[in-house]
């Protein structure tokens, strides 16, 4: 399920018509089961990763994307038959039927996500803020995804309601960011898949140093928004408001990490 | 010019499809590169086969904790060294080790982390021949990923 979200996200960068919502809102729908099945592993006391293959998404046209998505969601409806929890089976099982049925029926479009033009659509960047902005899409749509997974991990290992408020807002925030960045690196003719997460960075064994350091990732975060809206800032007024307007959102993940850091000091010195 | 979009383009390209990315099952060694500075790292993961009494690196595959210069640094690394001796291997982590102060310090550090990860592993690898139960070895890079104030100590 964790390379069917994937994929569907993909789908949903490379597409430019009126399905790419409904592609993101799928997607949306796979990563829900994600989390459902994952929960269920966990009742069961059954051990998992979020380990998956490479997955190449380098198609010509989105609908070879899309019959490689529905082939894996039949696979899935399959292997559900033998899962313990019944209901939840049948659920998600009932979503793959109707979402396989409308994707069968979508209309294919010629993929331009992978032309690697490096041009932004009506904006002349010069070289150094293509590369520097390029750079930044690579870098950050993999931060983007490894946090999703990170705090995924973190809110399924925990029964703790305020830490969960907190998780499930970074990863909305993650999800947002990851979203924008993948449409911009399909409108660059960039778009690839983030490269596969180390279990040992979600399988965190000490939170309270995660947290600080990812603190200080943040702000970092911010200060890379910070340059690249200086260096695209001369070239477009847009792309340098959208990083300003990124920038100021890790405000709330800083203010929602430091929140995290406190309560685990706290449960620790009141153990 | 054209050479630099060349160069420009072969490094999209790595960006968009990293070779080698991944682990082997069954490795017959594992090697790591560590950046003690901030905590990044590459694991290397060997399959390797004696042909006429030497040492070949039949598979290789990386992974990283790292920025996407890592990952391109990864890439270019582990395919030149797919397929070849150590003998050649060992050329590779010393051509790699000698240029890194003719390139950027972040650049430098990356490029190091992953040659010594790979000098790790076949270590590892040579260690295995006697004792089968040789832990993965773990070599810290000398170059710092900070642009340095002053020029520090290099090896």
């Amino acid at each position: 399920m964790h390379e069917v979200w994937l994929e569907t996200m993909m789908a949903g960068f490379m597409s430019s018509g009126e399905k790419k919502e409904q592609l993101f809102d799928f997607a949306a729908i796979f990563f829900r089961h994600f989390t459902w099945l994952e929960n269920e592993l966990i009742e069961i006391g059954e051990t998992y990763d979020y380990d998956r293959d490479m997955m190449s998404i380098q198609v010509e046209k989105l609908s070879d994307l899309l019959h490689r998505i529905i082939k894996k969601l039949g696979a899935l409806d399959l292997q559900l038959a033998g899962s313990p929890d019944r209901e939840l089976a049948h659920r998600i099982s009932s979503d793959i039927r109707y979402i396989t049925s409308v994707m069968m029926k979508m209309k294919d479009e010629r993929v331009e996500a992978f032309s690697r033009a490096l041009k932004y659509p009506g904006v002349v960047l010069s070289e150094e803020a293509t590369k520097a902005f390029t750079r930044f899409l690579f870098e950050e749509s993999y931060k983007e995804y490894e946090l999703i997974l990170i705090y995924n991990y973190l809110k399924a290992h925990s029964d703790d309601a305020y830490l969960n408020r907190i998780f499930q807002i970074l990863i909305d925030e993650s999800q947002f960011h990851f979203k924008s960045f993948g449409n911009m690196m399909a409108k660059m003719g960039i778009l690839s898949v983030p490269r596969i997460v180390m279990r040992e960075l979600y399988q965190v064994e000490d939170v309270v140093q995660f947290l600080k350091d990812g603190i200080e990732e943040e702000l970092a975060a911010k200060e890379e928004c910070r340059a690249l809206s200086e260096a695209v800032g001369k070239d477009s007024a847009e792309l340098a408001a959208f990083f300003d307007f990124i920038n100021m959102q890790e405000d709330y993940h800083i203010t929602l990490m430091k929140d995290a850091l406190a309560h685990y000091t706290k449960k620790e010195t009141d153990v | 010019m054209g050479e630099r979009m060349d160069a420009n383009a072969q490094l999209i390209e790595h960006m968009m499809n990293p070779q080698n990315y991944g682990s082997i099952e069954n490795a017959d060694a594992q090697g790591i590169g560590k950046n003690p500075e901030n905590g990044e790292k590459v694991l290397i993961h060997l399959k390797v086969k004696e042909e006429a009494g030497k040492p070949v690196i039949e598979d290789i595959k990386f992974q990283a904790i790292g920025c996407s210069t890592t990952v391109v640094a990864g890439s270019i690394i582990t395919t030149e060294a797919k397929g070849v001796d150590f003998d050649r291997a060992e050329d590779i982590v010393a051509f790699t080790l000698g240029m890194l102060d003719r390139v950027p310090p972040e650049e430098a550090a990356c490029s190091e982390m992953v040659a010594v990860a790979l000098k790790a592993a076949m270590d590892v690898y040579i260690q295995r021949q006697i004792d089968p139960d040789y832990p993965v070895i773990s070599y810290k890079i000398k170059n710092s990923c900070e642009i340095p104030e002053e020029t520090g100590d290099k090896q």
